[in-house]
């Protein structure tokens, strides 16, 4: 136990030293996009003023999965083919699933604080636009945002265990480039109605779930998911990705 | 001899996959190394001396066999096992987010070492290892014999009881190679038992009290440099290349003097070319006598050479083959 905490402790020093780069790398896409949704689009009524209520949880949602993406997926897509830092953490006394679990703790605690760091970002940017009904209920907010942030990190344990690193570019297009579309950042799941029984696909995406947790935490006003639907989908996924992720980690750092 | 580290019929192999067979890496080894010992693997790329390493540091399962460090049991209790060993790895694994004395001090917190502990000693091998003044610098600003000695100061953090180097000067230039040396003798000095996997020669020579040559994830031979090199028949080694003698093997074994005749393979030669390895006891016209075999053999002498055996030629010896690089 003193191991792992250790193992947290160093990754949540090197995280805070590089601060500054993880806050731009994960603010400037949101903030861009809501430039453009939220102020550029309106202003020429090419899109309707509500979207932007509806997109802000969606983009927070969005930022969690990035933060998962890029704060253990690429990561562990190096090491585990070349770098092997890893292999230290191995020979310390903790177990390979320790080390696994503490990857996603690691990575939870980032996306976190990613979205967290999102939402005030995005309402002082719409601050006093028209149209943005954004009241975050905290209490909900919390728990709902670290459920979401293991889910991203275990997904990018996942895929970082999986994936080799001539195909990351693939990986972008096909995986990650698709979870973002569909996974209801940019249009609430009760509004999928319209698509029929296709809508139902929508669940197989993680993101639908993180998307529509931010939206009833931000956003109650606007139709959510049920919760008890919502923490079904974060905790089966999340589970699903952690019992994945760290099963082939043990496979690919124990030989 | 207590032994610190016993490997019993070790085996280990990596189970094929629909492209690969299944590779035998280690094919029943077994191996002592007692209390303060300098131990050494030596052999070829391949032979299955970093898998034997790997089981010993847990990171590799093995298929059979039993390894106990320090009376730990390293496959049934691998945490009390990791506190007793410590690696330097073949490749260069620092921490590149964390500065030099970093590295030393979260793997002092990884061992669960108290804070004032973890400071004395990273500032006690910082300085013996000769790294103090780079102790600011990020790892990967360092030249590699820098970071090799890193690697061993933050091996050392944690007190084990056995050292295990891969292949540690792989990749070094001489002058690092020596240092690294002068280093890894000091240790052994002061009573740390070291275990070291090697293909160069002149380290194990120099270095290992015992060697194990391994070959095909086997053990060939374990003994003392010195004991190996006695194996050989015979006092000296003469090295005689020839060109177009056909069938000289057999003629210059016959010869009185000439104890063994042995032939060396080397994937350059030319053809028809013949590499032919003498072990002698030289006397009075020997070479007279080897030179006439040659010469009414029809051959064509190329090179003659006349040495003490090395270690390189126990190992021709053992596998008929020179030491794949």
């Amino acid at each position: 136990m003193t191991a792992l905490l250790a193992l947290l402790r160093r990754d949540l020093y090197v995280a805070s030293r590089n601060a500054a780069m993880l806050l731009t790398a994960g603010l400037t896409q949101p903030i861009l996009v809501v430039l453009v949704f939220g102020n550029v689009l309106p202003r020429l009524h090419l899109v309707a003023d509500e979207f932007r209520t509806v997109m802000l949880p969606g983009l927070m949602a969005i930022s969690m999965l990035m933060a998962g993406v890029q704060g253990v997926l690429m990561p562990l897509m190096t090491d585990l083919a070349g770098t092997r830092e890893v292999d230290e953490r191995l020979l310390a006394p903790v177990t390979v699933f320790g080390v696994a679990a503490e990857k996603v703790a690691a990575g939870a605690i980032h996306a976190a604080l990613a979205g967290l760091v999102t939402l005030p970002a995005m309402m002082l940017l719409m601050h006093g636009v028209m149209g943005a009904e954004v009241h975050p209920r905290w209490l909900a907010l919390l728990p709902l945002v670290l459920l979401a942030g293991i889910l991203s990190a275990a997904l990018g344990l996942t895929l970082g265990t999986h994936v080799q690193p001539r195909f990351s570019g693939l990986l972008f297009a096909v995986v990650i480039g698709p979870l973002m579309l569909f996974g209801c950042a940019y249009y609430p799941w009760a509004s999928l109605t319209a698509l029929g029984a296709v809508r139902y696909l929508f669940l197989l995406n993680p993101l639908t779930f993180m998307s529509e947790a931010m939206r009833l935490a931000v956003t109650p006003d606007i139709p959510h998911m049920p919760l008890p639907l919502l923490l079904l989908g974060l905790v089966g996924f999340g589970a699903l990705f952690t019992l994945l992720g760290t099963r082939s980690f043990a496979k690919r750092t124990i030989l | 001899m207590s032994a610190i580290l016993s490997v019993q019929d070790l085996v280990k192999t990596y189970p094929g996959t629909r492209k690969s067979p299944p590779v035998e890496a280690v094919r029943g080894i077994s191996f002592e190394v007692a209390q303060g010992e300098f131990f050494g693997l030596l052999g070829p790329n391949g032979a299955g001396k970093s898998t034997t390493l790997g089981c010993i540091t847990t990171l590799v399962r093995p298929t059979s066999g039993r390894i106990v460090v320090d009376g730990v049991d390293v496959a049934r209790h691998p945490m009390e096992a990791k506190r007793r060993i410590a690696v330097v790895p073949q490749s260069r694994n620092l921490d590149r987010d964390l500065t030099v004395r970093e590295v030393l001090t979260y793997h002092g917190r990884y061992f669960g070492l108290p804070a004032a502990e973890r400071e004395a000693r990273a500032d006690r091998l910082l300085r013996e290892l000769q790294v103090a003044e780079k102790a600011d610098a990020k790892p990967l600003t360092l030249s590699g014999g820098m970071q090799q000695r890193v690697m061993i100061a933050r091996a050392l953090m944690h007190d084990p009881k056995v050292l295990l180097l891969d292949e540690p000067t792989t990749g070094l230039d001489p002058q690092a190679r020596r240092l690294l040396w002068d280093t890894l003798r000091g240790l052994h000095r002061g009573g740390l038992t070291l275990i070291l996997t090697t293909h160069y020669m002149e380290e194990a020579d120099r270095l290992c009290e015992r060697l194990a040559i391994v070959d095909h994830g086997r053990i060939l031979t374990i003994d003392t440099p010195a004991a190996l090199k006695r194996t050989l028949p015979g006092g000296q080694i003469l090295d005689v290349w020839v060109h177009g003698g056909g069938t000289l093997a057999p003629r210059l074994g016959g010869l009185p003097g000439v104890l063994r005749v042995e032939k060396v393979e080397r994937a350059e030669d030319e053809e028809g070319g013949e590499r032919l390895r003498l072990f002698v006891d030289p006397g009075d016209g020997l070479l007279d006598r080897v030179l006439q075999t040659v010469r009414a053999g029809g051959g064509d002498l190329r090179h003659v050479s006349l040495t003490a055996p090395s270690l390189e030629d126990v190992y021709i010896h053992l596998t008929g083959k020179e030491l794949r690089e």
